[in-house]
């Protein structure tokens, strides 16, 4: 059996345990008048049984399907950065402010894929910046956050 | 029934020139994701849908249904062009499509995919102004129990639709319900799972979710494996459709129609599998299959047409039943709900103006992507051209400012960067996205049907299977569940007797 499908039906059998547990904390009532907890208490029990399911059907070998192709060092280099750059652009949004952010995250996002001429991507940056901020700040009438530039 | 009256009202609505004008830009919109490959029309509507929160109900639906059949048309631009699909709903149209550009035909293909979805799509809205007020008064007679049934017949159906494991697509689903019920219970209001977020305690956002799940993992699978990109270079000479290619379309395209708009009122997507459909039956009703594959012209009149009219017919569950099909009928819903709009049986005769006035402007749409698609073919043949290192930070912007802007929350952020990676990575592993939106949008309600069947039936589950329809949907639920367990054992009987 394929490691990975081993691997999520315990995380998924984990998580329904967990939330098992935690749908106690809430009022389960009673089958004639279900609470708060009845719901998830109810899902969380599927989930469980459905990752055994899984499971099961891991050892048994019923899943045929080709798994997707591998992703290359450089793939997940290029999606480490893109993620990176995003986390930090919420990280930072409120604080440096919207066109700060903006201009610094296409810096990363445009060179994430091929590392282009300097040139280019400040000039595709700035415009970018400039751009969204005309669209949603002015014409959509959008509060963006000013940040240092406050504006 | 004064249905002139109607479609008038429908008409006064969308002419009006916001309504215009919104249905042009949705249309323009969704034809450009359709066009791109990498971006499909439920990531559109999702980065779209924090724009309409300001915008009048009846333009904020008719935008939004703007993008979704826009994306229709594009989609079949790529396909034809490059031989990627711009969305799933044009796989089948590759098979064709792109054989006839390679033969010089490629206007020839491009003019009959888009009037093929004229066509088809008109049909497809004319069924939908008949079948969705019928269907509404109907379901008048729905208590809860129906309600929970209808709830859990649509998920099932999904889930067996989805393509790969349906004990995956179950487990998103749950997953999809559970995060539904996150925030505040429907009915007593006590907080759920918010572990003291404030941002948490109004649910999870449909928009960062769908944005995550749709757009952010969409980014980041076309990341992980970039290929050279192929581009269209010869131009394109006579768009217009010669009169052997009207006669060997005619049928197929009504045939499209119909069986189109007949899938599309199932719950699953609707539009792929339209497509499909329509491609094997041409092939099988043709007196030459095997011209199929090599650049024939039925092969694209027939699939274009029936994701059109598909796309007309998958809302209506949402409009008269207030149950969504699909991803993208869940963000509909949303957001009719933000405007406080509860889609079902009432919602026609509550909002005459609102589901008249969707009605005219899909006409309209219709008509406008005709002369969006033909003469401006150039202008989306350049738009291809964008190299993806230029196009995927742009997109991701949007994405990112999209969800801030709902309620300037740079919480919601994360939460989309989260549901990004998880849905990136659940994809790999044979997981789907669409399951799992639906089920968040469907949560409420089916928890709140659930808890309220069992309150008047004082705990019994007798009301689920003595109430006609609601027995006749649980039991189609059940099959459905239990058909890939029988056709197992089926070919495990046959391979060993082999």
């Amino acid at each position: 059996m394929k490691r990975s499908q081993l691997s999520v039906s315990l995380v998924l059998a984990g998580l329904a345990a967990f939330l098992l547990i935690q749908s106690r904390h809430l009022s389960f009532g009673s089958m004639r008048v279900p609470q708060t907890g009845f719901f998830p208490t109810v899902l969380a029990i599927l989930l469980l049984i459905l990752a055994v399911a899984l499971l099961a059907q891991g050892f048994v070998g019923a899943e045929s399907s080709r798994g997707p192709d591998k992703i290359l060092a450089e793939g997940w280099s290029r999606i480490g950065l893109t993620l990176a750059a995003m986390i930090a652009f919420a990280l930072v949004l409120e604080s440096l402010g919207f066109l700060l952010s903006t201009f610094f995250l296409m810096i990363l996002l445009l060179r994430a894929i091929e590392s282009q001429r300097w040139s280019k991507v400040v000039v595709v940056a700035v415009l970018t910046a400039i751009a969204s901020y005309a669209i949603f700040g002015w014409i959509l009438g959008i509060p963006l956050p000013g940040g240092v530039l406050g504006i | 029934m004064d249905i002139f009256s109607n479609v008038a009202l429908g008409f006064s609505v969308a002419l009006t020139p916001t309504n215009l004008l919104f249905c042009f830009l949705g249309s323009l919109v969704g034809t450009l994701v359709g066009v791109l490959p990498g971006l499909g029309p439920v990531g559109a509507v999702a980065f779209l849908l924090s724009l309409t929160f300001k915008m009048a109900p009846a333009t904020a639906v008719i935008m939004l249904a703007g993008i979704y059949y826009g994306a229709m048309y594009g989609g079949s631009t790529t396909s034809i062009l490059v031989n990627i699909p711009g969305e799933t709903a044009s796989v089948v149209t590759c098979l064709d499509g792109y054989r006839m550009a390679r033969q010089g035909r490629a206007g020839a293909a491009l003019g009959i995919a888009a009037f093929g979805s004229f066509i088809a799509g008109t049909f497809g809205v004319v069924g939908l102004m008949f079948l969705a007020p019928m269907l509404g008064r109907a379901a008048l007679r729905f208590g809860p129990a129906e309600y929970f049934a209808l709830t859990l017949t649509g998920l099932t159906l999904v889930a067996y639709l989805t393509q790969g494991s349906m004990i995956k697509a179950l487990i998103m689903a749950v997953l999809g319900l559970l995060a539904g019920s996150v925030g505040m219970d429907p009915i007593s209001g006590e907080e759920r799972f918010t572990y003291g977020s404030l941002t948490l305690r109004d649910g999870l956002g449909l928009v960062p979710v769908a944005m995550g799940l749709f757009g952010v993992a969409e980014v980041l699978e076309n990341l992980a494996a970039i290929g050279p990109q192929s581009i269209y270079e010869t131009s394109i000479k006579g768009l217009l459709p010669n009169k052997k290619d009207w006669q060997a379309s005619g049928w197929p395209i009504a045939r499209g129609s119909v069986i189109g708009f007949l899938l599309g009122i199932l719950p699953g997507p609707g539009p792929v599998i339209a497509s499909f459909v329509s491609y094997a039956m041409e092939k099988r009703l043709s007196r030459h299959p095997e011209r199929f594959g090599t650049g024939t012209i039925e092969g694209v009149a027939g699939p274009e047409a029936a994701n059109n009219s598909a796309t007309a017919g998958s809302f209506i569950p949402l409009l008269s039943l207030g149950i969504p099909t699909s991803a993208i009928m869940a963000l509909f819903m949303g957001a009719l709900m933000i405007h406080g709009i509860q889609p079902g049986p009432l919602f026609i005769n509550k909002y005459p103006e609102l589901f008249w006035g969707f009605i005219a402007s899909m006409y309209i749409g219709n008509a406008m992507l005709l002369i969006l698609n033909l003469p401006l073919i150039g202008i989306w043949v350049r738009v291809l051209k964008t190299p993806y290192a230029i196009l995927f930070p742009m997109i991701l912007l949007f994405c990112l400012v999209g969800v801030y802007t709902l309620n300037s929350n740079a919480t919601e952020i994360i939460i989309m960067l989260i549901f990004g990676i998880g849905g990136f990575l659940l994809r790999r592993l044979g997981f789907e996205g669409a399951p799992f939106i639906l089920a968040m949008v469907l949560g409420p309600m089916m928890e709140t049907s659930l808890r309220q069947s069992l309150l008047i039936s004082r705990g019994s589950f007798a009301i689920f299977y003595t109430r006609p329809i609601c027995a006749t949907l649980l039991a189609v639920t059940a099959m459905f569940l239990l058909w890939p367990l029988i056709k197992r054992r089926k070919q495990a009987k046959i391979s060993h007797e082999n």
